[in-house]
């Protein structure tokens, strides 16, 4: 059991001062194995905030972050999955689900993990899976109306990923879960 | 008469003392065993008589006193048992007074006496009284210290207290009180004495010593404050005023501020309540030099201590108006002693202030008088230099913080900033920060453009630069840090009204416009975020508003961001003013204000055009406008021709050519947008995909192929994509032929290039081919589609 | 030879032996040759009873000229040692002249004695009683054998005895007020007062009570004054400040008091005195010296 943190688009502090205290209050350090990060943080307390958190910290860079040296994207493997990150401003249309299934395909990953909407989606297509963990901070966002605070938590256990999504909906945190498995350990035979 | 020069000296005297008690003792002890009741008495009087040594130090003395003391209570149990001796309590306790001497006398007498209130044949306050009274023989102030000190121990359990064996039917708990009070005073009157012993220029030495001694005082309230018979009229009655009478009269401040300060510490805190009066009304009769303000703050925070410790006792503050006698007191204190260190006011301001928090937590005017008493007494002064000083005066302002979580109970108090202004610059920031961390912490909301405008004048510190400050100096760390909060703030400044929400958003703009260069690529930011959120909910509300100076409309609050965002040129922040020019564009299109979008981009190419030169910087630009544009249905034919037409330009012209041939396929997507009718210009997408693959045949010709994912043969595989995207769509003008001819290319370049594998292009190409098979064996209409291209 | 004073054992043995003695209490007495040895007790006004017994040594029967007994109250002055001056001189005649042969006792009985002076062994004067037995004898030295008693004479606590109450000082130096409960004491009484300070501009280190004795023999131009210190007394240990008020405590019981006389037989006096003595820093020594009566108390 592998716990890996995806969060982004948390916009301190130019579009939320902080992370919801009942967000803060749940994530603990040394509970967590690795966490992926989406981008647009923005500033460097937010990065060591993360790192206190989680040693193992990936973020890609947002169009926003103070940081401009992270890379634009990322791939990491962890047990039998291999997970891509990138913000998402990169990929036109934005939150477009075919021209995010192109990027995973680039990238060559089975889990696609991009944010940039302020939207929480899991996509399960023919090449993986795509997930935005939307904006932790619940921040304004010119694509989506309405944004609640959301991130999301995998559970990474040999061919099987639980995907738990965390939303902050009027006030009260509610969680939900989407299972995948993958067929087999290889990406390169043909199904 | 006293205190030797030199100090091996007294360790010689000290030795020799101890020498003459042991020596003397060793005979007692053989007396003792004999039950030789003359030889007793004298070998003890002889062991006593070395206590009238004047050579000894206190301390030295000490030690002495303390061998004699062990040799008493071996003495002490010789009397009790008349059988040893054979004399009776009665004769024994006028037998010990024949002694010559009056030291080694009252010793014995004290010792005898504890026996005889101990048998019960006389009441001990008889007894306890005749000991008291008899040792005013002994005037030297150490030797008759100590002597009181022994007859305050061995009376301890023997006093007549409610509840006590000793206590007859003559005897009442006041004479318990009487005995310990008289030995108290008559201590203390010894121990003030101490102080004009021994040569001047050993004073501070024994002012040291003469303070160690204090405890043997101090111990005498204790034990008033453990007799259970003291109840609160006694103590009121009887007690304080005594104490308090000896304490003024003593006039020596060393032992004013000692006592009382045990005072404060021994007795419970209803006493002092109940007694606040009297307590307070003998400080300004207390010497000048006395530290008490020390005193005053410990009472205050014992007795806020007391209000915390329960609700119960609340009412009871009322009904002796603690507060107005404490401020009183107080203001009474501050003005009598001139000489008080500022450091000093500032502690007492901030117990009272503490006090009042917790006793009067409801008035507010209670706690605006206290920070008014202070504004008042820093009047005409310089701005405050000591760095003690400076840290109270953040602990007062930072009180009603903690207190009251929430921001705005503090910025109703009119003293506050007045307070804050008398802070240095780099205390004032630092006194910001507290307050900014405050409403973070507590999530308040700051919502009225009034409060707004009280709070940013008490952190103007940090929004903009007060006069004196030297810019040079600021640290970068903090600086951001500093600004990174403001920041924050600003997302704490809120109302549901639209109308006030304006007003705040127009308060908050013009303190920080004031903020110059350095502050307004944090500050600006979160201002037109939290503006975009407005216009936003305006979005669902229906008509004009009128009657009022700015209309909250989405129009005018795009002018007032307009104006906002191009200051930042002022910095220079061409990039951040960039993204922000394209939220507001997005904001304005769904708005549909067709002519505000369209200048908002505008301004976004002339900052592309003009300012951002860098190579990447220029790459995520264009990209950001691209994806913007997308989005955008507002425009009109002619103004949606200008900016495509403009950003395809931009394009094709970035410096690097993979990132010309991205953004060229990119642009295809302008022409095609999936949910709404009339774009979808086919011919122009294949236009765009068409110039894209040309430009990474370019790219291809160009110097290294060795290059990983950036490639040329990437590029085709992602064009490749796109033209299958299209396909999908129901582009007319992508062709399955199209299609397979470029898989074709593909599969050629790379087969050409076999001498080094391209691992990236390799699975991306073999992913995209898996797709492509996917989607044949999907069945129904995709498959149809696909049914013409071979993998 | 045989006519050489002492060169010969005397002839007999006198001694004198008291009626109850078993049951009068004795007290000690120290005599000339610093030997002390108990005597009976008489108060004035006692009868004074007993038996002188007669014992011829050797077996050999010896003549006299006739026994008596004399009771002396006498009083010697050191100064004019040898001289006795007899206050009181009773006689009873035991026996007229003629001879002994075997032991012979006589009772003997003084009857009221009046002894109005107490027995007294002071410095330079001695009062003492004595009963004496002269066995007259021609020719040769009488026979003289004594027997030494004291008295003592007891008084009822005095109706009146008001305290010393006096305000002294040396001007710009020191004041005080000290007071003593009683003017006269009895021997076995404790001095109860105190010492009331109302200027001290002197450092006082301490403050002493003492108890002298003054002992005045003889008149006019043979006058002999001893005094004796005979209890010093500590009061204070330290220096005091104006207002201070020092009890004062002393118990006469442990000293070797003898009541206040005065004028014995126009002969000698001895009173008592109090004498409060300050001693300052630089050892220089203040007093105030005050008479007081002692007696001795007639206990009911």
């Amino acid at each position: 059991m592998v716990l890996v943190l995806a969060l982004g688009d948390l916009h301190v502090p130019h579009r939320a001062p902080d992370l919801p205290a009942k967000f803060k209050s749940m994530l603990v350090p040394g509970k967590i194995q690795h966490i992926i990060c989406t981008g647009n943080l923005c500033i460097k307390e937010v990065h060591d905030y993360l790192k206190t958190l989680c040693p193992d910290l990936h973020i890609t860079r947002g169009e926003y972050d103070e940081e401009t040296r992270y890379p634009e994207t990322k791939t990491l493997t962890i047990g039998q999955f291999k997970l891509g990150l990138c913000h998402g401003h990169q990929v036109i249309p934005w939150g477009d689900l075919d021209s995010l299934a192109m990027l995973q395909r680039q990238l060559d990953v089975d889990i696609l993990v991009t944010g940039h909407t302020h939207q929480f989606t899991a996509y399960k297509h023919e090449g993986g899976v795509v997930i935005n963990p939307g904006s932790a901070t619940g921040a304004y966002s010119s694509i989506t109306y309405d944004v609640n605070p959301s991130f999301v938590l995998m559970d990474i256990d040999g061919l099987r990923v639980v995907v738990y999504v965390y939303e902050l909906i009027d006030g009260e945190v509610k969680v939900d879960k989407i299972d995948f498995k993958k067929t087999t350990t290889a990406s390169h035979t043909a199904h | 008469m006293m205190i030797p020069d030199g100090i091996e000296d007294e360790e010689k005297w000290l030795a020799e003392g101890i020498a003459g008690i042991q020596h003397n003792a060793f005979y007692m002890h053989r007396a003792l065993d004999a039950n030789n009741l003359r030889e007793v008495l004298k070998y003890s009087a002889q062991m006593l008589s070395e206590l009238r040594t004047s050579k000894l130090s206190p301390h030295k003395y000490y030690e002495l006193y303390m061998r004699a003391f062990d040799e008493l209570r071996k003495l002490e149990m010789f009397f009790k048992d008349e059988s040893r001796h054979g004399v009776s309590i009665v004769d024994l306790y006028e037998l010990v007074q024949h002694a010559g001497n009056i030291l080694p006398r009252l010793y014995l007498l004290c010792t005898v006496g504890s026996v005889y209130i101990k048998s019960k044949e006389a009441p001990a306050k008889d007894v306890l009284k005749d000991l008291v009274e008899m040792c005013l023989g002994v005037q030297h102030p150490i030797r008759g210290l100590f002597l009181r000190s022994y007859l305050a121990q061995i009376s301890r359990d023997k006093l007549p207290d409610i509840g006590s064996e000793y206590k007859g039917d003559s005897d009442t708990v006041v004479d318990a009180v009487d005995f310990v009070l008289q030995n108290f005073v008559e201590m203390n009157k010894l121990w003030v004495r101490l102080k004009h012993q021994g040569p001047g220029r050993l004073r501070e030495k024994l002012e040291k010593e003469r303070s160690e001694l204090r405890d043997l005082v101090g111990k005498n309230l204790h034990v008033l404050s453990q007799i259970e018979g003291v109840d609160l009229e006694m103590y009121k009655d009887t007690v304080l005023p005594r104490i308090l009478e000896q304490i003024v009269n003593c006039k020596d401040d060393l032992a004013q501020y000692y006592l009382m300060d045990c005072i404060i510490q021994v007795f419970p805190d209803e006493y002092h309540l109940q007694t606040l009066e009297t307590l307070l009304g003998a400080c300004p009769l207390l010497q000048p030099t006395v530290d008490i303000k020390t005193v005053l703050s410990q009472l205050m925070d014992r007795l806020s201590n007391y209000a915390a410790s329960s609700t119960d006792v609340l009412p009871e503050f009322l009904q002796v108006e603690a507060f107005a006698k404490l401020s009183s007191a107080i203001g009474r204190v501050i003005e009598a002693q001139v000489e008080m260190p500022i450091v000093g006011a500032i502690t007492l301001y901030v117990s009272l202030l503490t006090f009042t928090l917790h006793v009067h937590p409801d008035r507010l005017d209670y706690v605006d008088q206290v920070l008014g008493a202070f504004v008042k007494k820093l009047s005409g002064k310089p701005k405050l230099e000591d760095s003690k000083a400076k840290k109270q005066v953040v602990a007062l302002l930072s009180a009603p913080l903690e207190k009251y979580n929430d921001i705005v109970m503090a910025l109703t108090l009119s003293n506050y900033p007045r307070v804050m202004d008398h802070l240095d610059n780099e205390t004032n920031k630092v006194m910001a920060m507290v307050i900014i961390q405050s409403i973070l912490k507590n999530t308040s909301c700051i919502s009225t453009a009034d409060q707004v405008e009280v709070l940013f004048e008490l952190i103007k510190g940090l929004v903009k630069d007060l006069d004196g400050t030297d810019v040079e100096e600021l640290d970068e760390e903090d600086f951001k840090e500093e600004q990174n909060s403001v920041a924050r703030l600003i997302h704490m400044l809120y109302n549901d009204d639209p109308e006030e929400m304006l007003k705040i958003i127009c308060a908050a703009k013009k303190n920080i416009m004031n903020g110059g260069p350095k502050r307004l690529p944090f500050t600006v930011p979160p201002l037109i975020l939290s503006a975009l959120g407005l216009i936003r909910r305006l979005q669902g509300q229906e008509g004009d508003l009128t009657g009022e100076e700015v209309p909250a409309t989405p129009k005018n609050i795009f002018q007032i961001l307009n104006q906002a965002i191009g200051t930042l040129t002022t910095v220079p922040s061409p990039e951040l003013a960039l993204r922000l020019y394209l939220e507001c564009a997005e904001a304005a299109n769904d708005c549909d204000l067709e002519p505000v979008a369209y200048e908002f981009f505008t301004q976004a190419f002339v900052l592309y055009e003009e300012e951002i030169t860098d190579s990447k910087a220029q790459v995520t630009a264009i990209h950001l406008i691209i994806g913007t544009l997308q989005r955008m249905n507002v425009f009109g034919v002619e103004n949606r021709d200008t900016l495509t037409h403009k950003a395809t330009g931009y394009s094709a012209k970035l410096l690097k050519k993979p990132d010309q041939c991205r953004a060229v396929y990119a642009c295809s997507h302008l022409f095609w947008v999936d949910d709404l009718d009339g774009i979808k210009d086919g011919e122009r997408v294949l236009l765009c995909l068409k110039r894209a693959l040309r430009i990474a045949n370019a790219a291809q010709q160009m110097v290294n192929v060795t290059r990983g994912s950036s490639g040329p043969v990437t590029l085709f595989v992602e064009i490749l994509n796109k033209y299958l995207y299209f396909f999908e769509k129901g582009n007319p003008q992508i062709t399955s032929a199209a299609i397979q001819a470029l898989i074709e290319l593909i599969t050629t370049e790379m087969k050409s290039d076999s001498t080094v594998p391209e691992a990236v292009s390799d699975p991306f190409f073999a992913s995209t081919l898996r797709y492509i098979q996917f989607q044949k064996q999907k069945g129904g209409a995709m498959s149809e589609k696909y049914d013409s291209i071979k993998v | 030879m045989d006519f050489l004073v002492g060169a010969f054992k005397p002839p007999c043995n006198v001694s004198i032996s008291f009626a109850d003695a078993r049951t009068r209490k004795q007290v000690p007495l120290k005599k000339d040759n610093g030997q002390t040895v108990m005597v009976p007790l008489f108060q004035s006004q006692e009868n004074i009873i007993g038996e002188v017994l007669v014992e011829p040594t050797q077996g050999k029967k010896f003549e006299h000229n006739g026994v008596k007994i004399e009771l002396l109250g006498q009083i010697e002055l050191y100064f004019d040692r040898g001289n006795f001056y007899d206050f009181t001189s009773l006689v009873r005649e035991l026996d007229v002249p003629g001879e002994l042969y075997e032991r012979k006792t006589y009772q003997f009985e003084f009857s009221t004695v009046e002894m109005p002076h107490e027995s007294y062994n002071g410095i330079n004067v001695r009062l003492r009683y004595i009963l004496k037995v002269t066995i007259g004898r021609n020719y040769i030295s009488n026979i003289v054998e004594c027997q030494d008693f004291v008295v003592r004479n007891y008084t009822p606590s005095p109706s009146i005895n008001n305290s010393i109450k006096m305000e002294v000082g040396i001007e710009d130096c020191l004041h005080i007020e000290f007071e003593y409960g009683k003017s006269k004491y009895h021997l076995k009484d404790v001095i109860i007062g105190k010492i009331y300070f109302l200027l001290v501009r002197i450092k006082i280190k301490n403050m002493e009570l003492e108890i002298r004795r003054r002992e005045s023999t003889g008149s006019g131009p043979n006058t002999y004054v001893e005094t004796e210190t005979l209890a010093k007394f500590e009061l204070m240990d330290g220096a005091p400040v104006r207002g201070e008020s020092i009890p004062i405590r002393l118990f006469l019981s442990p000293y070797e008091l003898t009541p206040t006389y005065r004028n014995i037989n126009n002969k000698f006096s001895v009173k008592y005195y109090l004498n409060l003595v300050f001693v300052d820093e630089e050892d220089r020594r203040y007093f105030k010296q005050q008479e007081i009566t002692v007696y001795r108390l007639l206990e009911s």
